[in-house]
């Protein structure tokens, strides 16, 4: 094979060369990026950072110097061990939840029906839209006194009266978790079917040849080969559960009794609400230390082996 | 065979409706319900088929509210968001996918993360910092971090378009005497259009769709986008809710209209192997 690849037309080979390896040239069209991203994330880390060592309590005025200690206060407070927890349930449940739907969207997609391609085509409505629409969508349509679940549910006899889905700790938190499930299940859908149309079809030929039915075809074909994608699904996926803010705020504001309140809506609160720019900062930096600690293991353990 | 088909059927006519009831029904609701009078909405007993018609709604959100200031800036927001998002990615994915070099595999990583990157974490000091340099209250602060945050996967997913036009065009072009500038402006830019027109709708909905920065970072009336204007009245104790759903309805309209055209090259785009 190797010997092969020498056998090269002399033309070619330098232009091959010139395609491939190409340092300087190469971070020329990437620096442009990575510059505006470094400034936007690093430059505010660091101001993050030196927040973090003070005790800044209004915006524009400088606290005094306190290093570690907002540190040890947090870690010791019971809010912040609240939130680290429900943040934790959070990106459990959607994950769950999240998985079975954008399964379910896209094994059903996968297969030929009649309107098919226009399902295909507006499934993403859902993560299109504004987030506030959604929120105002599932506030109207779980609206204990006008809403359309709790009617259908009582019509249908599960349900002897309205319920506030949003007044009970538990239900808020899986009614907020099916919310958010629902705006991002169609995008990861399509990410899913993107690595069902790249598994080669004559392994399902062959295998049915062999006799699978298509639980196993399932099991032993389409898992294996989405790893690529459910890599990318399990990193970027849990990042960005972690991430919510908007649909939570909008609709429990971080309630009843705390319930709903995640890092992010901890990290708000402190500083837009009550008004500790220095607690807030700290935070932030606790938690970037976490997701950074967590992308870290993930890539190490879970990269797929590279095949090009 | 027989039987495997039986369940074949039974499984995709239970997921079908199962979907069409999750993911479409709620828009066949709110879209009705934006056209039912303000009793109807409110009713304890709701129709699914309205029994009322009347266009009050949408007469007061279109003729006796900010929702044209609204709108014209979370026009120039998002596209402002967009063309920047797309010089900036197009040339990345160029140099990751097509020129290899030290720290190829390390960038694509660190872009994938920063694609998550939790944006309420930058909030506090992205605020200060902006307080700093005069950026509150205009356009730049927010297209700035709109772009942070459409860039990396828009990069991820250019990567697949790119990798689908063979080196041999490019190496061609060379040998003839083109230049970089002209190989990219002639042979993969037409190439990867689209890849190119699916980005762009993904960085104008990441754009259109963000509440967070757009709350925080804008305070005067007259420069908020629609996302923050729609929370103002989701906010509020007594909500109208016609007023509000039409305003919902209103608000989708400009992203499902560029959908409508070019809905189907994103929708393309991502499932014919951004990942791949």
């Amino acid at each position: 094979m190797n010997k092969l690849k020498s056998f090269q037309h002399p033309y070619t080979r330098g232009a091959v060369n010139s395609v491939k390896k190409n340092n300087i040239e190469g971070w020329l069209f990437v620096s442009p990026l990575v510059i505006w991203i470094c400034l936007i994330i690093l430059v505010p880390i660091y101001i993050a950072f030196e927040l973090s060592l003070f005790n800044v309590k209004i915006i524009g005025t400088s606290g005094k110097f306190v290093g570690i200690d907002n540190y040890i206060k947090l870690l010791g407070k019971s809010k912040f061990l609240n939130a680290s927890l429900n943040s934790l349930y959070w990106i459990i449940g959607n994950a769950i939840c999240q998985t079975f739907f954008a399964f379910t969207i896209a094994l059903t997609i996968n297969y030929k029906f009649p309107g098919k391609k226009i399902m295909a085509n507006w499934i993403i409505l859902s993560f299109i839209i504004p987030t506030v629409v959604v929120v105002v969508i599932w506030k109207l349509m779980l609206s204990s006194s006008s809403g359309v679940i709790n009617s259908v549910l009582i019509d249908i006899g599960l349900l002897d009266e309205a319920t506030g889905f949003f007044s009970s700790p538990n239900k808020a938190f899986i009614s907020l978790v099916i919310i958010n499930s629902w705006r991002w299940s169609p995008f990861l859908a399509l990410i899913i079917l993107s690595g069902l149309n790249s598994i080669n079809r004559e392994m399902y030929d062959a295998s049915k040849v062999d006799g699978a039915n298509f639980i196993q075809q399932f099991f032993f074909i389409t898992f294996p080969n989405l790893k690529s994608v459910l890599f990318v699904l399990g990193l970027v996926g849990t990042l960005l559960s972690f991430n919510i803010f908007d649909i939570i705020w909008l609709i429990t504001k971080g309630g009843p009794s705390s319930a709903t309140t995640t890092l992010p809506l901890l990290i708000y609160e402190t500083a837009f609400t009550k008004f500790r720019i220095s607690q807030a900062a700290t935070l932030s930096i606790i938690t970037s230390f976490l997701l950074l600690l967590f992308s870290i293991i993930f890539i190490k353990s879970m990269a797929p082996k590279e095949d090009d | 065979m027989i039987k495997e088909n039986n369940i074949k059927f039974i499984f995709l006519s239970l997921s079908l409706s199962l979907i069409i009831l999750i993911f479409f029904f709620p828009f066949f609701w709110i879209i009705t319900s934006s056209f039912k009078s303000p009793e109807e909405i409110i009713a304890t007993s709701t129709t699914i088929i309205p029994r009322s018609f009347t266009l009050e709604h949408y007469n007061k959100i279109l003729f006796n509210s900010d929702f044209f200031i609204y709108l014209k800036n979370s026009l120039i927001v998002s596209f402002s968001s967009m063309i920047i998002s797309i010089i900036l990615s197009v040339s990345a994915a160029y140099g990751l996918h097509k020129l290899k070099f030290y720290g190829n595999k390390f960038v694509e990583y660190s872009l994938l993360v920063t694609y998550a990157f939790p944006g309420v974490i930058l909030l506090v000091p992205i605020y200060l910092l902006f307080a700093k340099v005069n950026l509150l209250n205009s356009y730049f602060a927010l297209i700035i971090v709109n772009v942070l945050f459409a860039t990396p996967f828009a990069v991820w997913m250019l990567k697949a378009f790119f990798k689908l036009i063979p080196n041999e065009i490019e190496e061609a072009a060379y040998i003839d005497g083109a230049s970089r500038y002209i190989v990219i402006s002639r042979i993969i830019i037409p190439l990867a259009a689209p890849g190119i027109a699916s980005v762009s709708i993904f960085c104008f909905i990441i754009s259109w769709t963000e509440y967070l920065f757009a709350s925080i970072l804008i305070s005067g009336d007259n420069l908020k986008t629609l996302p923050v204007g729609l929370a103002g009245i989701v906010g509020q104790y007594q909500i109208d809710w016609g007023f509000l759903l039409s305003g919902a309805v209103l608000a989708s309209l400009p992203v499902i209209l560029l959908f409508v055209f070019i809905g189907k090259y994103f929708v393309s785009g991502l499932t014919e192997g951004a990942v791949k």
